[in-house]
């Protein structure tokens, strides 16, 4: 991404996205997602909680999706693993892995896709581990799920070797304890040490981190590094933690309102942000590099009603851009590719090319 | 844990204790004259009068109870009159009916529960789970003895397929010799199958009838903790791991559904202790429960006396046991 | 269970509806109207059991046939014009003897609410808000109580006290007590750690005053559900200790006595006798337990 810096080399190029559920993906890509869209029913209103969202993921990538609660983050997750519980329902569209295209509708089917392909490392490490079975059974239960052919003690040595690869110590001692026996950390890396037993080609975090303290989070996220770099697993990182973002990913993903409103490398999006949402939700978090005082900005008004979504762009209501323009309230904006060749950078907005045009020659004069 | 368990009997001992006052203050205090009952309305005053003194009603009412205690805790439960024998006799004599019908009635009730609290929450059907809410109420709220007379009516009398109000085996079916006392064991214990199904048979109304309430009871708690337990976020990382959905229900939901259930315990052996009690008299079931309510007819309450003291009893042991289960069973509470 | 988010949104939305807010008791009656127009279990529940308040209030005016008088000609009648409900052995109406059946049932349940909710609210609320020795001294009481199956004790008391109706409700109510002085004792525990009670303590209300004015309040919803709760249990409870023979005495038109009356005919074809005041007590008690139930839901947002 370092070259990215050298905008004035860019040839720049906009069209329209068009994604074909058919698409074959490309080669190095291990996760594709095409049109996903989910739903929510409850006594006649229904929630649309994804909104047509397509993307790539590469292998050993790190993407990071970025957003306020309810814009749909962990809905996302969970159509892609199959996972929307009724009321809810993955009403169209599909999930590639690895060139296959996922049985997202047959769950037996979809029973061998999940924790070997995809692990998913869940939000609570808390609530995350079942409080009545030993850490051991449920380490062993996903690698008993997919290698069905080994004995006892080839899973129990296996199961060591996990605890051992996320630092659990005395792992062979600790297999036999509770999850209440654990911290909070500890979990968290039980966590990880699940969800990556088989090592899956791609790995889906939400909010790892989020309930934990500073010192542990940071732990944790070096833990995740360390592994998928080993693994060459891809990592999809689920966050509201801009900075966490920051450290970890390759391309930030952010979402409004259930939609995918710019997908951008880690260092466009940092430099300056094509969306009027991304830019304000950046300008909401602290950041040491930039310490003007007075008080921090918050984004005004409130997060759209899922169940009552205006016709056009769901941002107009707070967007400083948009707010009142004819074809922001009338038309939702189609994704616009920007940038070279190649490049991450992907924006739902009627101004993208406009504003990344002003920002590219901004950052030339500067 | 040793200190739990201290307190846990510490504390049971001083319910049972409490329980038995309570239950000699109204069956020993209260009522008008024993010696009345037993010798019958033609007795003379002076023999009243001489069985008042043998049978101890002199005494301080303190020295009462601890005759009745102390009888009772070596096994002398009193005399039933109207049988002429010891209530110790009459109780052993109709315990296995009593133990094989709650059984059964037991094993139907956990069965049905967990059957169909598990179809109500699995699928989530509103029909399905609107219904199994339905039973739920209705099973609480029907009088045992009335639903007895309700199937009895229906399947013996209207459809003629199941056995009538005549016990345990049909006339014509001997008992099968005695090793448990409980018909289909010792039945089967013989290899005599048709005894065995003559006793199944007679068994299905009444244990369905006795079950009833414990079923409404056990399903409207696994239910709920069921649907509690299928929120939770360790059923959908199990998922993730591959794992089918019915596996990870009877896997990880149904056992932390379980748990909270283990507590009830008490409550359906109440319900099966009193039940027994209205349910017997309907199907002419020979034990315990029938004859306390043919001993309650006869104002023979030497009998009622020593159910009631037994039933707090087994009330309270049921309670402590299931108290440190708990602890055995719940990693939770078993290590701190 | 989730169903109880939507009616509650409903009647509130309604309720936001009207305008300037005027506060009469027929807007009042208005919004509960409505309300219940969204909750059909609640509302089934309460039109069964204000039916059976009808039928045994109203009952014995318009069907004025005696439940006592002995007709052995027409005995064993099964249901009819004449007879509705048919007659039992010795010929009464058993419509007349169902309807002051339904009187005594919930007349008993009634008493049986009041009366325990009196007594076990006064020991709840009294452990719970004082505490100390008088806190364990009454739950060991009420801990005796409980060593008993319920009905099992209520039989004992009645044993002891010598059979009929009061004994039974007496025997009824002493094994109510605890459901009441339980539950109210933990609600007030947790009420009285509540912020908006210490302040009050704090701006010198005395102890009675909060009780009465702060405490008492907030339990009303607690015990109108143990209530409804208690009724059906004590009609249920009545009919079993009038079924085997501890309640009500022969001539007295009890459900439970009836349906063991019944109980000897049920099964050579005059299924009558028995199925109606069962079918009564099963209506009446459903009525309660759904009234319980509902009102669990809408009032405690921690039960589903």
């Amino acid at each position: 991404m370092s070259d990215s810096k050298a905008i004035g080399a860019r040839a720049t190029r906009t069209s329209k996205v068009e994604h074909t559920a058919g698409d074959p993906p490309e080669a190095e890509t291990v996760l594709s997602v095409r049109h996903i869209q989910t739903e929510f029913v409850t006594r006649g209103t229904v929630v649309r909680a994804v909104r047509d969202v397509s993307f790539d993921v590469k292998r050993a990538q790190k993407v990071g999706i970025v957003g306020e609660s309810g814009s749909g983050k962990s809905a996302l997750a969970l159509s892609i693993l199959g996972l929307i519980e009724p009321p809810g329902r993955v009403t169209g569209g599909s999930v590639w892995l690895n060139g296959r295209e996922v049985p997202l509708r047959d769950d037996r089917r979809m029973g061998r896709v999940r924790g070997r392909e995809i692990g998913l490392v869940f939000q609570d490490p808390m609530t995350a581990l079942d409080p009545v079975q030993s850490i051991g059974d449920q380490v062993a239960e996903g690698i008993r799920r997919h290698q069905r052919r080994i004995s006892r003690k080839a899973v129990r040595r296996m199961a060591v070797q996990l605890l051992q690869d996320v630092e659990i110590p005395m792992a062979d001692h600790r297999l036999d304890d509770y999850p209440h026996q654990y911290s909070g950390g500890m979990r968290q890396r039980i966590m990880i040490a699940i969800a990556l037993a088989n090592s899956p080609d791609v790995l889906i975090a939400d909010e790892p981190t989020t309930a934990l303290d500073v010192i542990t989070q940071a732990q944790i996220m070096d833990l995740l590094e360390r592994l998928v770099a080993e693994h060459h697993t891809a990592v999809i990182l689920i966050t509201h933690n801009l900075g966490l973002v920051a450290e970890f990913c390759d391309v930030v993903q952010v979402m409004y309102a259930g939609r995918l409103v710019e997908r951008s490398g880690v260092d466009d999006i940092f430099d300056g942000a094509t969306h009027p949402y991304t830019e304000a939700l950046l300008r909401s978090v602290p950041r040491s590099d930039h310490l003007e005082s007075g008080p921090l900005p918050s984004i005004s008004g409130a997060p759209p009603n899922l169940a009552a979504l205006p016709r056009g762009c769901a941002f107009e209501p707070r967007c400083p851009i948009g707010h009142g323009r004819e074809v922001c309230i009338q038309e939702q904006p189609m994704p616009i590719l920007l940038g070279p060749p190649g490049a991450e950078m992907r924006v739902e907005c009627h101004f993208a090319s406009e504003r990344y045009e002003r920002a590219r020659a901004e950052g030339e004069t500067r | 844990m040793i200190r739990f368990m201290g307190v846990k009997l510490a504390s049971g001992l001083a319910a049972i204790f409490g329980a038995s006052i309570l239950a000699f203050i109204f069956l020993r205090i209260v009522p008008g004259n024993p010696a009345r009952l037993i010798l019958g309305p033609l007795a003379t005053q002076q023999a009243i009068d001489a069985q008042i003194t043998t049978m101890g009603l002199r005494e301080p009412i303190y020295a009462q109870y601890l005759n009745y205690m102390g009888g009772f805790l070596r096994g002398n439960w009193g005399f039933s009159y109207s049988a002429g024998q010891p209530v110790t006799t009459q109780v052993a004599n109709r315990l296995p009916a009593t133990v094989e019908l709650a059984l059964y009635a037991f094993l139907f009730a956990f069965i049905a529960a967990v059957v169909l609290a598990v179809l109500s929450t699995y699928r989530r059907r509103a029909i399905i789970d609107g219904t199994v809410r339905g039973l739920a109420i209705i099973g609480l709220s029907m009088p045992p003895f009335w639903f007895g007379i309700l199937v009895l009516m229906l399947f013996f009398s209207y459809f003629g397929i199941l056995p009538g109000p005549e016990g345990r085996l049909s006339p014509t079916t001997a008992a099968p010799d005695a090793v448990t006392h409980l018909y289909t064991v010792d039945a089967l214990l013989h290899g005599q199958f048709a005894t065995f199904l003559d006793a199944v048979w007679h068994l299905i109304l009444p244990a369905i009838t006795l079950g009833l309430a414990p079923f409404a009871f056990l399903v409207r708690l696994l239910r709920a903790n069921l649907l509690d337990v299928s929120h939770e976020a360790f059923i959908v990382v199990v998922r993730s791991k591959g794992i089918g959905r019915l596996w990870a229900f009877a896997r990880h939901a149904l056992p932390n559904a379980f748990l909270p259930t283990l507590t009830a315990a008490g409550l359906i052996l109440a319900q099966l202790l009193s039940g027994s009690v209205l349910v017997e008299k309907v199907f002419n079931w020979p034990g315990i429960g029938a004859l306390v309510s043919d001993s309650i007819v006869r104002q023979d309450y030497a009998v009622v006396q020593a159910f009631i003291l037994l039933s707090a009893f087994c009330f309270v042991v049921v309670n402590i046991i299931v108290d440190l289960l708990y602890h055995v069973i719940d990693p939770r509470v078993r290590v701190s | 269970m989730a169903s109880s988010a939507e009616p509650r949104q409903a009647a509130s939305q309604r309720s936001a509806g009207n305008g300037p807010r005027r506060d009469t008791p027929i807007t009042r009656i208005g919004r509960g109207l409505a309300y219940l127009w969204h909750d059909p279990v609640l509302a089934s529940g309460l039109a069964l059991g204000a039916l059976l308040v009808v039928v045994a209030a109203l009952g014995p005016l318009v069907w004025t046939a005696s439940p006592f008088a002995i007709d052995v000609g027409s005995s064993l009648q099964p249901p009819s014009l004449t007879h509705p409900m048919g007659t039992d052995s010795v010929g009464r109406d058993l419509l007349a003897r169902f309807d002051q059946g339904a009187r005594i049932s919930l007349a008993t349940g009634a008493i049986v609410v009041v009366v325990s909710a009196l007594i076990g609210g006064a020991i709840g609320i009294t452990a719970g808000y004082l505490g100390g020795w008088l806190d364990i001294l009454l739950m060991r009481m009420i801990d005796a109580i409980l060593a008993f199956p319920p009905l099992v004790l209520a039989m004992a008391v009645t044993v002891g006290l010598g059979v009929g109706v009061t004994t039974s409700a007496i025997g009824i109510i002493l094994t109510a007590v605890p459901f009441y002085a339980r539950l109210l004792r933990s609600d007030v525990i947790r009420l009285k750690a509540l912020p908006l009670i210490e302040a009050t303590a704090a701006l010198g209300a005395t102890r009675t005053r909060i009780m009465l004015r702060h405490i008492l309040p907030h339990l009303v919803s607690t015990l109108l559900i143990q209530a409804a709760s208690v009724f059906g249990y004590a009609i249920l409870s009545l009919a079993a200790l009038g079924f085997v023979g501890l309640g009500a005495q022969v001539p007295t038109p009890e459900w439970g006595t009836m349906i063991t009356n019944g109980l000897q005919y049920a099964l050579t074809g005059q299924w009558w006798i028995a199925l109606f005041p069962g079918l009564g007590l099963l209506l009446a008690v459903t009525a309660t337990s759904q009234i319980a139930d509902r009102g669990r839901d809408i009032f405690d947002p921690r039960s589903r």
